[in-house]
């Protein structure tokens, strides 16, 4: 069969890798690159576990082929952080208890964080809508909620105070 | 899954591999539902043509009308200041499909080629009288939506064509949209019925000058309710006009019991929801006046 080198910019780095033409960009993170905090699930864009940001959208990457990639700019749970430091939506998760089994987490974070991007004052309602795309198993939903919405209020402090 | 990926850069070269590989290529937009069937393997392509780099596709233009291209997103829909008034109900049906991420990628354009009888901004389009345009070896055609759908996941498109983009009129002055969609919770849902609705008032505001109703859910493709139309055409909107144009569209649609719902409630439904939307449009009338 035939293979594709690809190169695609994941958190800021740029990969080379040669693959099929079928492989996932779920399969190329998780067995090709070791990039396992994307998790792996339904495989049907149903439950949200793989959620990545390709150019800041969130998007399930068990349905995105990898050589759909090329070009654009992928971030996943790896690449929030900064020098170890959390961006102040997973230190909301960590305080308010959200996290549980800990599975969905970083599809939740990157799907709330890309919501946050376009909405800085979202509604509670808007909150659950922009996370309808991801189950958690463990029912923790109000605390995770309560983390986006703490987020949501420390990032619009930080701006009018700065 | 194995197949060769191609990704042409222009709607020419989409059209010539299209053309040149005929029925073992398919066009690859947000791949929501095609990825899925692939797994599955419930179509297994030997060419898959990801159109993601090819330019023009994901338009929104309006002038006189409106013209989306086949790869404009639910989310671009859902953001567009122009959907924003009257054509309202594309923003309901936009809003309610699956979540952000299935959103962020999935295209008008594969929604209507997927043709499933459930989906949801499909309806919305049929009630504001959309064409669909086709680029394909024998050049381009474009055809009414309604006769564009032919069945269960059938369209009219010939192998290798590509549905380049659909048009509709703005609406004139004393128009409203709306859609309604019942399905067992709020998000991530298939459609159990879905209704829209387009209604335009007479000058006087008192009579029904035009009305366009399509179902979803109930029938192999999505439908219109020509009875129900015709009922409300030249009439009064008073409330039990409303009613009876809900009952007639509950009898000429065409439902069956499935894993969601029994034909029976589906009808009821029906019935239900055609004279709840017709309401709203009445309301978002008034209140536009």
């Amino acid at each position: 069969m035939s293979r594709l080198a690809l190169s695609l910019r994941i958190n800021g780095v740029t990969h080379d890798v040669l693959t099929e033409p079928h492989r996932t960009l779920l399969d190329v993170l998780r067995d090709d690159l070791g990039l396992t905090g994307t998790k792996e699930n339904c495989l049907e864009a149903e439950c949200g576990v793989c959620t990545i940001l390709l150019d800041g959208r969130a998007v399930n990457s068990c349905i995105l082929l990898a050589a759909q990639c090329q070009g654009r700019e992928i971030v996943t749970i790896e690449g929030l952080a900064r020098a170890g430091v959390f961006v102040p939506l997973q230190q909301a998760f960590v305080d308010h208890g959200a996290v549980q089994c800990g599975y969905c987490i970083p599809g939740m974070i990157l799907a709330a964080q890309a919501y946050l991007d376009e909405c800085p004052e979202p509604t509670d309602d808007g909150i659950r809508e922009a996370l309808a795309g991801n189950l958690c198993r463990c029912t923790g939903y109000q605390k995770i909620t309560d983390a986006v919405t703490a987020a949501a209020r420390g990032l619009a402090r930080a701006r009018t105070t700065q | 899954m194995s197949f060769e990926y191609h990704e042409p850069t222009s709607i020419a070269d989409a059209v010539a591999l299209g053309a040149r590989f005929g029925e073992a290529g398919r066009f690859l937009a947000g791949g929501t539902d095609l990825i899925i069937q692939m797994r599955r393997g419930r179509v297994a392509p030997r060419h898959v043509l990801s159109l993601h780099r090819v330019t023009g596709l994901d338009r929104i233009e309006v002038d006189g009308a409106v013209r989306l291209g086949a790869l404009v997103t639910h989310r671009a829909i859902e953001q567009c200041p122009h959907f924003q008034g009257p054509l309202g109900a594309l923003v309901e049906g936009a809003e309610v499909i699956g979540g952000h991420q299935i959103r962020n990628v999935a295209t008008v354009g594969g929604n209507i080629v997927n043709a499933s009888p459930a989906a949801d901004v499909v309806p919305v389009l049929l009630a504001l009288n959309a064409t669909v345009t086709c680029l394909g070896p024998d050049g381009e055609r474009t055809l009414p939506l309604g006769g564009f759908l032919s069945g269960p996941g059938q369209t009219a498109r010939r192998p290798g064509e590509l549905l380049t983009s659909i048009r509709f009129d703005r609406l004139p002055p004393r128009s409203a949209t709306a859609f309604l969609k019942a399905g067992r919770r709020k998000a991530m849902e298939i459609a159990v019925v879905c209704v829209a609705v387009r209604l335009t008032l007479d000058a006087a505001r008192e009579r029904c000058q035009e009305a366009r109703i399509a179902l979803g859910a109930v029938a192999p493709t999505t439908m219109r309710a020509g009875a129900a139309e015709r009922a409300l055409e030249g009439q009064p909107l008073t409330d039990e006009i409303l009613r009876r144009a809900g009952r007639l569209a509950a009898g000429e649609c065409a439902p069956i019991d499935d894993v969601r719902a029994s034909a029976r409630y589906r009808r009821l439904l029906v019935e239900t929801l055609v004279p709840r939307a017709l309401r709203r449009c009445l309301d978002r009338i008034g209140r536009a006046a």
